[in-house]
């Protein structure tokens, strides 16, 4: 990804000034390498990274509104990331996202500029390590915990989506459609994978295509031999598989 | 169940002493009326074993009836009652397996004899159980308070233990490295900012060790703390960080356990005001109206970003701290409503330690 000028472009995310500020004196002090944005929380991050395809970006973790992990999850092509934090338990979540480096506040010169080496190498060898999107969705979602909301990109903004607002889950095609509170979301996903990461006590698959909120179940319809169907509490009217069924049965 | 049964060796000393007595009796009743010593143990020695476990009742008469629970002429009475009864119940069991004896094997004196002896058995059988009532009287107050000063130890340790928890707790490194590395970006671009900051965090350590060492301190002292370590984080957040405080002086002079706002503060900036863009104000307010004490703290927050983890850690610690050093007399009191948290905590206010 490197450009013809021979400069790594650098972006830097983090929500201190001060953090800020000390990496772009780090940075200022090699002259292949250029700032070309600094964000102060997740979501200019993505757009950043969307925007100006950076080579590499200098990323902390807890942010406002979305946090390191979030970021890389919603960006198409993730660049280059050398994760600069004073949290050490984050470090193996980082590099299942092939993370260039782990780098610990305070940060040290030396350490700095090793890890600017190891990005180095890194760009040098394009392709090399670029993170699937599975590894990515997973790390945006800390181990041993169900997913907690749903990031959706639209465009160059991000929709947030708190689980527990949402309704009803619907396949379509290679999207999942989200309905929460009148709305929908499309984003670009199995819905197998999805269900796979939510709280099985809280959201069923009553359906190939359709996995509900248990919270908004009205109730439960058979509406002839073996046709079930359920309520929402807003009225929708869902389909229910036998296997479906069954599941619905466990949690009730 | 009778706890004195509940141990072998206790049972055989138990049954030792009234061996003892026993054997006093039998040498009574030989000088009180003819009759040869092995005669008088087949009478007196079942009379004893049966009348040993008779004694033990006093222990449920006791329980039921405390010491300074009732007038002490109805208990005088009570007891008494309680005394005459197992005496006649002896005697009339005596009087039983004397006839029996006479009858059936001829041992023991004639019918005036054993009217004496049944009259000495009453007065001893009332006088072993009022000591029978006594002794237990003795040991339920000797547990009691061991039992208490068992409950004032444990309550010690579990308000050290809060203490420690606390204090653990206090100083999260992630405040410190994170302050650090403000420090080291500071002495680059402004080495007086870089100076000022070295200042305020080494002010804050050293008054919180200092606060934390002392069992009382005034609010006063303590918010002072927490404004020093929300000067901290307002040169990590710049402007997104702003501090309101209002606070009486009558309040201020209250004494409060140590390091009880600092958390609070501390949760406020982590998980509210550095959670949202705009970032948001701390809100600190405390006062006094008579005999009670207000802390608030309150904060903007994020509806849409999930718990992080560590959320509530430093409240629980707040709360238990209060639990165990104000027991029954102060609260917590925790909302989240129209995205703004707010804790407040409400404490006895007094002004020197003698209260306490």
């Amino acid at each position: 990804m490197q450009r013809e000028t021979g400069s790594v472009r650098v972006l830097i995310v983090d929500d201190e000034a001060p953090a800020r500020a000390l990496l772009r004196e780090y940075v200022a002090a090699h002259d292949d390498l250029v700032v070309v944005a600094e964000c102060a929380n997740g979501f200019e991050a993505v757009r950043a990274i969307s925007e100006q395809a950076p080579d590499l970006v200098l990323l902390d973790v807890q942010m406002p509104k979305l946090d390191g992990f979030e970021v890389l999850e919603l960006v198409e092509h993730p660049p280059c990331v050398v994760f600069v934090t004073a949290f050490d338990e984050y470090a193996v979540r980082a590099f299942e996202v092939h993370a260039v480096d782990y780098v610990l506040k305070p940060v040290g010169r030396e350490r700095f500029d090793r890890a600017l080496a190891s990005a180095r190498d890194r760009l040098r060898t394009p392709s090399g390590g670029a993170p699937r999107a599975e590894a990515l969705a997973a790390a945006a979602r800390p181990p041993g915990r169900h997913l907690a909301r749903i990031l959706v990109k639209d465009g160059a903004d991000v929709h947030v989506i708190q689980v527990a607002r949402l309704d009803w889950i619907e396949a379509q095609d290679d999207y999942v459609a989200f309905h929460a509170e009148g709305r929908t979301y499309l984003k670009s996903q199995a819905l197998a994978d999805l269900v796979a990461t939510l709280d099985p006590a809280r959201f069923v698959r009553i359906h190939r295509s359709y996995v509900i909120n248990l919270d908004r179940l009205a109730r439960l319809v058979l509406e002839a031999k073996d046709q079930r169907v359920v309520v929402l509490k807003d009225g929708k009217t869902l389909p229910v598989s036998r296997a479906g069924n069954a599941r619905l049965r466990e949690l009730m | 169940m009778h706890p004195l049964l509940a141990g072998r060796l206790r049972v055989v000393l138990y049954l030792l002493l009234w061996t003892g007595i026993g054997a006093l009796l039998t040498a009574l009743l030989v000088r009180l009326e003819p009759r040869s010593v092995p005669h008088a143990l087949v009478f007196v020695g079942p009379l004893t074993l049966v009348y040993a476990f008779v004694c033990l009742s006093a222990l449920w008469v006791c329980r039921s009836n405390h010491v300074g629970g009732a007038s002490p002429w109805r208990l005088g009475a009570l007891l008494a009652g309680a005394a005459l009864q197992s005496a006649t119940a002896w005697v009339v069991l005596a009087a039983g397996w004397a006839a029996l004896l006479r009858v059936q094997a001829g041992i023991g004196p004639d019918r005036d004899g054993i009217l004496r002896e049944l009259g000495v058995l009453f007065v001893i059988g009332f006088v072993l159980y009022a000591q029978s009532i006594v002794s237990h009287y003795l040991v339920l107050a000797f547990e009691a308070a061991r039992a208490t000063e068992r409950r004032l130890l444990e309550s010690r340790v579990a308000a050290r233990e809060a203490e420690l928890r606390a204090l653990r707790t206090q100083l999260h490194p992630h405040f410190l490295f994170n302050s650090l590395n403000s420090i080291s970006a500071l002495v680059g671009s402004d080495a007086e900012a870089a100076r000022r900051m070295c200042q305020l965090l080494g002010d804050f350590l050293r008054t919180s060790l200092a606060l934390g060492a002392r069992p009382l301190v005034p609010l006063g002292e303590e918010l002072a703390l927490a404004e020093r370590y929300l000067a901290i984080e307002q040169v990590r957040f710049g402007p997104r960080v702003a501090v309101e405080r209002r606070s009486d002086p009558e309040a201020e002079r209250c004494l409060v356990p140590p390091l009880l706002v600092q958390p609070l503060v501390e949760n406020a900036v982590k998980h509210g005001v550095a959670g949202r863009l705009e970032g948001g104000t701390v809100r600190i307010r405390a006062r006094r109206s008579g005999a009670s004490l207000e802390i608030l703290v309150e904060n903007p927050f994020d509806p849409d970003t999930p718990p992080r983890a560590g959320v509530g850690l430093g409240l629980d610690n707040v709360r238990r701290r209060i639990e165990t050093l104000e027991p029954g007399s102060a609260d917590m009191d925790v909302s989240r409503a129209d995205g703004v948290f707010r804790v407040t905590l409400r404490l006895p206010a007094r002004e020197s330690a003698d209260a306490a």
